[in-house]
């Protein structure tokens, strides 16, 4: 059963700029949340706090608190690798390391240590079936990965992140760059992954968000606005915010 | 009435251009055959040349001393200056304040600039009594002058290093990050591995350059032309050679063919270091 995640009081400063704004919420285990909202609005940013990612780029400050079951990921004994083991994420563009296909899913179990080539080989097979991925790729895993199309980069990128096993599946955007027969083929994955991972996603697109995702959350300018049932939201928003961004016509 | 205005212009002086390269660079290698030709063509001339032994009042050509010299202070340099240069080049890469960035570039320029002779004036002060003190002998040696083509290079291999891990885009070590990843293995696992063809471009660059470096190395090698019995006896390169017996072979000796022989080696040496800066350097 993947943890559930619980976000309390949580706001991300960019030097001055006020990024994200006390934002309270709950993803419940299993479920796939949609974040949506108009550009600007610190759906990413709160996305990669969920993995402490943004504190790679060094300017931002965040406080609050953030518990991936019972742990607080914030604490200061917490151990950020092993977050981000747990955490995987699935960026706006597919990102594959100029490497071979096989090395780029091994690439986070050799991290763990893992050097058995037969073992390498199941979780490699294992995560690029889980990722839609296996049949196209078969019999061509020492091909560079910069040799696929983007959809299958970006359906790479995902069997890359389910390599470690994590248990939370960020995705950021991640049809953005895509055409939509690849959007297609990332949709009904994140459909069959879910209840395996609790899985939080950033979307532009309202559809998406609709077809794919239980609950839907909705920011503007740093604050989370509404969050509650898609179907919910998309029909009978209980904040007029929402259902003017819903509807086209809310202005920043 | 000529047509200047559909890239005519354009097309005539890239093709003069053109002309320029090939007749200087064809021209330059076909004056320095006819030239070695005069010694190629005697009988048992490669049994000669590759002797090793040099000794031209008794007929004795060997340049294997030469070549010995050239490689062995070349690799010296390389040991000393590569492993310093990607720490140089790391450390800045790693930088995330800009402006510390700028400044290191800045200096690291300037000191690609710095004439090869200031080089070997430091190394003539500084080097050469050091080994003396440590080692005995002159000083003098194949050891001082890797020590200073090492420092000479340094800049340069620093540089290259530097931007080629620059290259490595962000969201690459974002995503080896997010899987995990500690800032040391996404730099050895992602950021080397992705920078492998800037890395090696720039391999291949610093070594044609201490390769063909001759004034720095003139200063401290010595000048001995048997063949260097250790690190820290006395040498020649094919460079320091060549501008030693310039002077004493005019055009039209034995002698003077022979450094036409040596002038060819080197660019033969420079052809296929660009060959592979070509080969594995391209983005694969």
């Amino acid at each position: 059963m993947p943890p559930e995640i619980r976000v309390e009081g949580l706001s991300v400063w960019y030097d001055r700029h006020h990024a994200l704004k006390q934002v309270s919420l709950e993803v419940a285990p299993g479920e796939v949340l949609a974040l949506i909202g108009p550009s600007g609005c610190g759906k990413s940013t709160f996305l990669r706090t969920l993995n402490r990612l943004l504190e790679e780029g060094g300017r931002a400050r965040i406080s609050g608190r953030v518990f991936l079951g019972d742990a607080d990921i914030y604490d200061a004994a917490a151990d950020i690798p092993d977050l981000r083991r747990r955490v995987g994420m699935v960026f706006q563009a597919p990102n594959p390391f100029p490497f071979s296909i096989f090395d780029n899913v091994a690439y986070g179990p050799r991290l763990q240590g893992v050097t058995d080539r037969q073992a390498l080989r199941r979780i490699v097979e294992r995560s690029l079936q889980q990722a839609a991925l296996w049949d196209e790729v078969r019999g061509k895993l020492r091909r560079s990965a910069l040799t696929l199309s983007g959809g299958q980069q970006q359906r790479l990128c995902i069997a890359r992140a389910l390599a470690v096993e994590p248990e939370v599946l960020l995705m950021d955007e991640p049809t953005a760059s895509l055409d939509p027969m690849s959007t297609t083929k990332i949709e009904e994955l994140v459909a069959a992954l879910r209840g395996r991972y609790t899985i939080v996603m950033v979307t532009h697109n309202l559809r998406q968000a609709a077809r794919i995702s239980d609950r839907t959350a909705f920011f503007a300018e740093g604050t989370l606005i509404e969050v509650g049932p898609t179907r919910q939201m998309f029909t009978a928003p209980l904040d007029p915010r929402t259902e003017q961004y819903l509807t086209g016509r809310y202005e920043s | 009435m000529r047509d200047w205005t559909h890239g005519g212009l354009a097309r005539g002086l890239l093709a003069a251009t053109a002309l320029i390269f090939l007749v200087a660079g064809l021209g330059l290698v076909a004056a320095l055959f006819l030239g070695a030709w005069r010694f190629l063509g005697e009988p048992s001339a490669l049994s000669n040349l590759f002797g090793d032994f040099w000794d031209p009042l008794r007929n004795r050509y060997g340049v294997l001393p030469f070549i010995v010299g050239s490689v062995v202070v070349t690799l010296g340099a390389l040991v000393m200056a590569v492993p310093l240069a990607l720490g140089v080049a790391v450390t800045l890469a790693e930088q995330r304040t800009a402006g510390m960035k700028d400044f290191a570039v800045r200096a690291l320029t300037v000191l690609t600039a710095v004439p090869s002779v200031i080089f070997g004036w430091w190394g003539l002060q500084m080097v050469v009594p050091w080994v003396r003190a440590r080692v005995g002998g002159p000083g003098f040696s194949l050891l001082a002058a890797g020590i200073v083509l090492a420092l000479m290079v340094l800049p340069t291999f620093s540089l290259f290093f530097f931007q080629s891990l620059e290259r490595v885009p962000q969201s690459l070590r974002e995503g080896s990050a997010a899987l995990g990843a500690t800032p040391d293995q996404t730099l050895w696992r992602v950021a080397f591995r992705a920078a492998m063809p800037g890395l090696t471009n720039g391999l291949l660059v610093g070594v044609a350059r201490a390769l063909g470096e001759t004034m720095a190395v003139q200063m401290v090698i010595g000048g001995q032309t048997a063949l260097p019995s250790s690190l820290t006896s006395p040498g020649a390169t094919l460079t320091t050679q060549i501008i030693t017996d310039m002077t004493v072979f005019p055009p039209g000796t034995r002698g003077h063919a022979v450094l036409d022989i040596m002038a060819l080696l080197l660019m033969l040496g420079m052809y296929v270091l660009v060959r592979l800066a070509e080969r594995w350097g391209s983005v694969s």
